[in-house]
């Protein structure tokens, strides 16, 4: 019974931190996504390696079009992206903009929207409204309703420069993005950089499941207007958060590891133990008739029984905590903060679960097939005991 | 009962040679044994503690296997197989009663036998028929549900009995079959091995250097030093 519980708080374990995971991970996904490249993002050729505003997508509204017909995306933006010099009144500062359609976007699909603490989209009549950063606000010494020019090179590599009036002023608690970026309206900045209403430097596809990007990947590029141009996943996108959780992702299955050892060793321990007390039943059994190959099937049995029980006690047990911590969960703000950031995203300070079917069945398949192997070598103990020996025990 | 023409040879040992290591030094339990037991045979190895009787038992049983020579038990040479073959031969050839019962404890008297004769694929409706049946016969009717913590001594080895005939052997070695009992359970318990020999015709090998059973054997096979001595037939 010991064991069969042991069993059953490693399935717990388990669950807590695959389901920590597949939360947090596809909670920093989606965020990250949101934040401006998409889960996947369309672009041309080679602008991931070097961004300028030279390489541009054509034809975007076409190819939009046909990327939200597909099944499993949720939303399309297309955007300019782009460094830039913006000059107040009062200071000059670098930093970058991201140029989008507010027709396609909303508070769901861009997180700078979602983080608007001050004032609002684009509200200036003249189509030339500005949405900024905090920090940047604060760096540039502006407020709502003030006038930056911004700087940057057009398709031509010529210095352009336009002005905007700050509409919005965002705050996501990311500092790198409050302190450097800004939102500009699609329209005006193809006229500043000289591109033609259809042209655009790439196109952010938002999915319904982080976990489908590829298979979105292969059906974009699958698409006759996406010839010449690049699509790729978040991960080659985003390559700090793909990094960030491929790291946290191998010490959680090392974690994982030790207590899958853990319960091997455990279900190992109490099964040659059982085999010893028995030592002389075997023997009797042996000596009556009962093959060796038999034995080692009936303390397979006994073993699979083990499993079957430990796993039943790991789900009772386990099913209140991952309510729990699936619906309310445990607040960490106050050791984290509430804008803590990793990997270059915002993540919930809130420790949450979410597990996924394959994990689920990862997970139970995976401590099932444990309790299985763990019972190999005192089966074959059992086996292998000569039964004058262990007659000789009486 | 049987006469000497019908007679067949259940066991053949030739030059059979059984030596143990205990730790660095070799020990000859059995040196050079050659004997046959007969079909319907009642015989008895007899001889002081450590004189090599359970060492011929086990080898003969198929729980040991000699260093060398030659044994055969209903035609097949045990010296050749492996374990899963020995445990057939077992299985299917030998009946064993062993001096402290070795009953599976958590098993009724029906289940201990019946197991035997599940192993060897036997119908559950057969099972418990043959059981029944041999239980009647050992005198354990009424007691088939009784756990072995739940009977006495004499109880537990006339389960044990039941257990070794159920599968109609070829031979039953009996290893002390009465030392663990007092001398009037000990006499029932041989009136009943007797009985069996004589009306079902189920061949008894023992081994004991008790007084009750030698008298009771009808051929007598004196152990020393792991040699086989006198040979003596009685009727």
């Amino acid at each position: 019974m010991i064991t069969a519980f042991s069993i059953g708080f490693g399935i717990m374990l388990s669950v807590t931190f695959t389901g920590s995971g597949d939360y947090t991970y596809t909670n920093m996904i989606d965020m990250g996504a949101s934040m401006g490249m998409g889960h996947v993002t369309v672009e041309p050729l080679g602008y991931h390696l070097k961004p300028t505003l030279d390489k541009r997508l054509t034809g975007t509204a076409k190819l939009q079009q046909q990327i939200l017909a597909l099944p499993g995306v949720s939303a399309t933006s297309v955007r300019i992206t782009g460094q830039a010099m913006y000059a107040s009144a009062r200071k000059s500062v670098g930093g970058a903009f991201i140029a989008i359609d507010p027709a396609f976007e909303t508070p769901g699909n861009n997180l700078l929207l979602r983080s608007l603490v001050e004032g609002s989209l684009f509200s200036d009549k003249s189509g030339r409204g500005m949405v900024i950063g905090s920090k940047l606000a604060k760096k540039l010494h502006v407020k709502i309703g003030k006038k930056i020019v911004y700087t940057t090179t057009d398709a031509q590599g010529e210095i352009v420069s336009d002005i905007a009036r700050v509409t919005g002023i965002f705050t996501t608690g990311i500092d790198m993005v409050d302190g450097m970026l800004a939102l500009l309206p699609i329209g005006s900045v193809q006229q500043t950089l000289s591109y033609a209403p259809d042209q655009a430097t790439l196109i952010a596809v938002l999915i319904k499941d982080q976990r489908h990007a590829e298979l979105i990947r292969d059906e974009i590029a699958a698409l006759p207007e996406a010839k010449d141009v690049a699509v790729l996943t978040w991960k080659k996108s985003q390559p700090d958060l793909a990094g960030v959780i491929a790291f946290d992702k191998a010490g959680n299955y090392i974690s994982q590891f030790l207590v899958g050892l853990l319960i091997a060793v455990g279900i190992l321990n109490t099964m040659l133990m059982s085999v010893l007390e028995r030592k002389r039943e075997f023997g009797v059994m042996m000596a009556v008739g009962m093959s060796p190959g038999t034995l080692f099937r009936l303390v397979m049995i006994e073993s699979f029984w083990l499993a079957v029980v430990g796993l039943l006690l790991g789900i009772i047990i386990t099913a209140p905590w991952y309510y729990f911590l699936y619906h309310t969960g445990i607040d960490l703000s106050g050791t984290v903060g509430s804008d803590f950031s990793y990997g270059g995203v915002l993540v919930d300070p809130v420790f949450k679960v979410r597990l996924f079917k394959e994990s689920i069945e990862a997970i139970l398949g995976g401590v099932f097939m444990l309790a299985l192997l763990a019972g190999l070598y005192p089966a074959w103990r059992a086996g292998r005991i000569p039964p004058v020996e262990s007659l000789k025990t009486i | 009962m049987n006469e000497s023409s019908d007679l067949k040879q259940i066991v053949r040992m030739q030059n059979v040679v059984k030596t143990y290591r205990q730790g660095k030094v070799e020990v000859q339990a059995v040196n050079d044994v050659s004997l046959e037991i007969e079909s319907g045979d009642f015989a008895v190895l007899c001889g002081p503690s450590g004189s090599g009787k359970t060492s011929i038992l086990n080898m003969i049983g198929g729980l040991d296997v000699p260093t060398s020579g030659k044994l055969w038990v209903d035609d097949i040479d045990l010296s050749s197989l492996n374990n899963t073959e020995l445990s057939e031969v077992r299985k299917n050839r030998i009946g064993f009663v062993f001096q402290a019962y070795n009953l599976i404890p958590v098993m009724t008297a029906f289940e201990n036998a019946e197991f035997v004769l599940s192993l060897q694929g036997a119908s559950k409706a057969e099972c418990r028929e043959r059981v029944m049946k041999i239980l009647k016969a050992v005198g354990l009717e009424g007691l088939e549900h009784r756990r072995p913590d739940e009977m006495s001594g004499g109880q537990q080895q006339r389960v044990a009995i039941a257990r070794a005939i159920v599968t109609n052997p070829a031979i039953v070695l009996a290893d002390e079959p009465t030392a663990n009992v007092d001398s009037h359970t000990a006499e029932a318990l041989l009136d009943l091995m007797q009985q069996l020999n004589q009306e079902q015709g189920i061949t008894f090998l023992f081994s004991s250097h008790d007084q009750h059973v030698i008298d009771r054997g009808r051929r007598i096979i004196q152990v020393q030093d792991g040699k086989v001595g006198a040979d003596e037939k009685h009727n």
